[in-house]
């Protein structure tokens, strides 16, 4: 159906399309595709950051976090250390060598900056590297940049999005026009990086991010001892440029990098059981 | 006075201020490091009123020994207001006695004939202290000549060994190191402006054409430029420097041309330009080997990218400063808060390997700067909290794990080793506990002290956070 399509897209356009709407969105999806292909900057900012989780990535655009992207997580109240943990997390995923296991398709593994203003954030204390550590994040891979003003952090922000030598950069920004995170947005877009910010703020503006996130927290998954084994965060996806909007509670295992969907179950024995079959099946994925 | 106000009704009369004459030879020989790098201001011995400048492969650039005397001697008159007497000889001490002495305000003198030209002049012409030259002129040496007929033998034994090591210095015999008020830069551009710039751009333009005359150098030596240093010469005698440190060694113009322009703008330099820059000079302090590097083939782009980030670190610590940047590194330490330091990032740092991090505890994402007491309940004194309050929140443990016991490091306290009883002197023991709340909030909480042991009341504190 759309093959005629496509086969005349470099003349222009010959007849006016008919008048159906499913055609209309046909000849639209074409033309989209055939746009894709002609322009090579759009190819980069297609590359995808998937979470691994069908559910997730079904409510994403190409079946991930875009990776030229401003991306916001949003702390739920109390949850600062868990949003700052799921950052760490998916900085983790970004940041680690390919070599120890089936990876995302990240741009390339390398260093990720993280811009901390040095006027936020005090009260919950400052990183500690260990802990990142067992969030799967190697702190030797992080950069700490420290800034004193609002317009300090924007720049740096920005002048580490346009030099493309980070793979990853995250920040915590308290206020943020429409217009700013419009900027921060195309930098992120034109160098294919992905750009994540912290919004501590109750009221939010609206802005140009592609995906809002809020973080809450969640009971951690406990292995057989009844210890912690893996963190759990109540995860929702606010907003979604061309994607669904969701909510699920995700736990994330530091040492594959691997997100996967909690089995909701208040029961320990229960959620054992629930929990080797999830094994299970990772297992089995893994071996296929 | 009284007598010399009457006489001279004009005379004005100030108190000698040492350290503010200091302060502005210090910037005159700054400024006459438009002429060459090598300048040393005069100490107390040599009369602290001048300075030495070693002209030494820099004359030809100003077309000769006389026109840079001239062309040192019309500046200084111009621009300070200064009748200067100079005088170029091979070592110092001759420069000097000339400069004091002869009658002509400049006075080159040719090469090897020091004891000819010094032999009219007084004996204070050798810098000798007042003393040793009221003996000399009693004994009746009254010029460097009477003394230069002399047998040496008996001067050694009569006077300080410095009336010797003087007169060798003033003839060559002996070396006279120079303390420049700079270090000699191992690399150095300088240009001169026909007429004076003001603007920024400008500045950043000429500085990115001297680093590109300085890159043929540094490439034939093999080597990148570590920390330069910018010299801007202004009409009116005024040097301005700005130094630009970078993470990792460097040729390309550009990026210092950047570097530079960040720094322009966090300093501010331009500001206060006055009449212009008439002269912009470029020096290289540190340099470091850069070894040359196979491109193209079978690249893996891990080198690329540690080039780009080392070009960004540049730029963002050329505006937040020098410290702003930093990574974490662990430290031997079993105490938390101890465990990590964060440190700048240098070139070791990100070019070499991670350090080690050894301990697979349990650690939280965040710690507090310093634990905060809580108010916890707890079933027995020495178990784990079920219910505590922080921050005026009380929250109910659903989950609680551990205890980890951290003891003080004993090794880093006073003898005797060991202490006779665990956590003595260093503060006491801490248990940790990871405690989950009803809403799925992760603390790290410690009770201070082993209940029975070291304290009768345990007191908790919150330590951490968890994701």
């Amino acid at each position: 159906m759309t093959q005629p399509m496509t086969q005349s897209m470099p003349q222009p356009m010959p007849q006016p399309a008919p008048a159906s709407a499913l055609a209309v969105a046909r000849n639209r999806a074409a033309l989209m595709e055939e746009l894709r292909r002609l322009l090579p900057g759009m190819a980069d900012s297609r590359k995808t950051l998937p979470f691994g989780l069908a559910a997730l990535d079904s409510c994403l655009p190409e079946g991930g976090l875009p990776c030229g992207a401003l991306h916001e997580v949003v702390p739920a109240p109390y949850g600062i250390p868990a949003a700052f943990g799921f950052i760490a997390a998916i900085l983790g995923r970004i940041s680690s060598p390919p070599p120890p296991g089936p990876r995302l398709r990240a741009p390339e593994w390398g260093r990720v900056f993280l811009v901390l203003p040095a006027y936020g954030f005090r009260e919950y204390g400052r990183l500690h590297g260990h802990g990142l550590k067992n969030l799967g994040l190697d702190p030797a891979r992080l950069v700490l940049v420290e800034t004193a003003h609002r317009r300090d952090t924007l720049w740096a922000i920005e002048e580490a999005l346009r030099s493309g030598a980070p793979a990853a950069i995250a920040a915590m920004i308290d206020k943020l026009d429409l217009k700013t995170s419009q900027r921060l947005h195309l930098a992120a877009t034109d160098c294919g990086l992905p750009l994540f910010l912290l919004r501590p703020a109750q009221n939010l503006e609206s802005s140009a991010a592609a995906t809002r996130w809020r973080v809450g927290t969640a009971e951690a998954a406990r292995d057989r001892f009844g210890l912690v084994a893996r963190p759990r965060w109540h995860l929702q996806l606010e907003r979604a440029r061309n994607g669904r909007p969701g909510e699920w509670v995700v736990e994330y295992d530091h040492v594959a990098h691997r997100f996967s969907l909690a089995a909701a179950l208040a029961d320990p024995a229960r959620a054992r059981g629930a929990n080797e079959k999830n094994e299970k099946a990772d297992r089995n994925a893994h071996c296929a | 006075m009284a007598d010399a106000r009457a006489k001279a009704g004009f005379l004005q009369v100030r108190a000698v201020d040492a350290a503010a004459d200091d302060a502005a030879l210090r910037r005159l020989a700054l400024w006459a490091t438009r002429y060459t790098p090598t300048a040393s201001q005069w100490t107390e011995e040599n009369g602290a009123d001048g300075f030495f400048l070693d002209i030494e492969g820099a004359a030809h650039l100003f077309g000769g020994e006389e026109r840079l005397l001239a062309d040192l001697s019309s500046r200084l008159e111009k621009n300070f207001g200064l009748p200067a007497r100079l005088a170029v000889a091979d070592t110092p001490g001759a420069a000097w006695a000339l400069a004091r002495f002869h009658p002509a305000p400049l006075k080159i003198l040719p090469s090897g004939r020091e004891a000819e030209a010094l032999a009219p002049l007084p004996i204070e012409a050798l810098r000798l202290t007042p003393e040793t030259c009221t003996t000399l002129r009693r004994l009746g040496f009254k010029s460097v000549g009477a003394l230069l007929e002399q047998p040496r033998a008996p001067f050694a034994a009569r006077f300080s060994a410095k009336l010797l090591r003087r007169l060798d210095q003033a003839l060559g015999h002996l070396d006279e190191p120079l303390v420049p008020i700079v270090p000699p830069p191992v690399y150095h551009s300088l240009r001169y402006l026909l007429e004076p710039i003001v603007t920024q751009e400008a500045v950043v333009a000429l500085s990115s054409r001297l680093m590109g005359t300085l890159a043929h150098v540094l490439t034939r030596d093999g080597v990148g430029a570590r920390t330069l240093k910018l010299s801007l010469y202004r009409v009116d005698g005024e040097v301005k420097t700005l130094d630009i440190a970078l993470t990792l060694p460097t040729r390309n113009a550009v990026h210092v041309a950047r570097m530079i322009e960040l720094k322009l703008d966090a300093a501010a330099a331009t500001d206060d330009a006055g009449f212009g820059f008439e002269a912009i000079g470029l020096a290289v302090t540190r340099a470091e080997p850069m070894p040359a590097r196979q491109t193209e083939l079978a690249s893996t782009g891990d080198g690329d990218r540690t080039e780009c980030c080392a070009a960004l670190i540049d730029a963002l610590r050329q505006r937040l400063g020098p410290a702003s940047l930093r990574r974490l590194e662990p430290v031997e330490s079993h105490i938390p808060e101890r465990a990590e330091v964060p440190v700048p990032i240098t070139s070791e740092t990100l070019a070499g390997p991670a350090p080690e991090r050894k301990t697979e505890q349990t650690r939280p994402l965040l710690l507090l700067p310093h634990a905060e007491p809580t108010e916890v309940t707890a079933l027995v004194p020495d178990g784990p909290p079920r219910r505590f309050c922080w921050r005026g929140v009380t929250y109910e443990v659903t989950g609680a794990q551990g205890p980890e016991r951290i003891g003080a490091e004993w090794w880093r306290m006073p003898p005797p080793y060991p202490p006779p009883l665990a956590g003595e002197g260093g503060g006491p023991t801490r248990d940790y506990y990871l405690v989950e709340d009803s809403g799925g909030r992760r603390f790290w909480l410690f009770r201070e002290g082993l209940y029975g042991r070291e304290t009768a009341a345990a007191r908790w504190f919150v330590h951490g956070l968890f994701a």
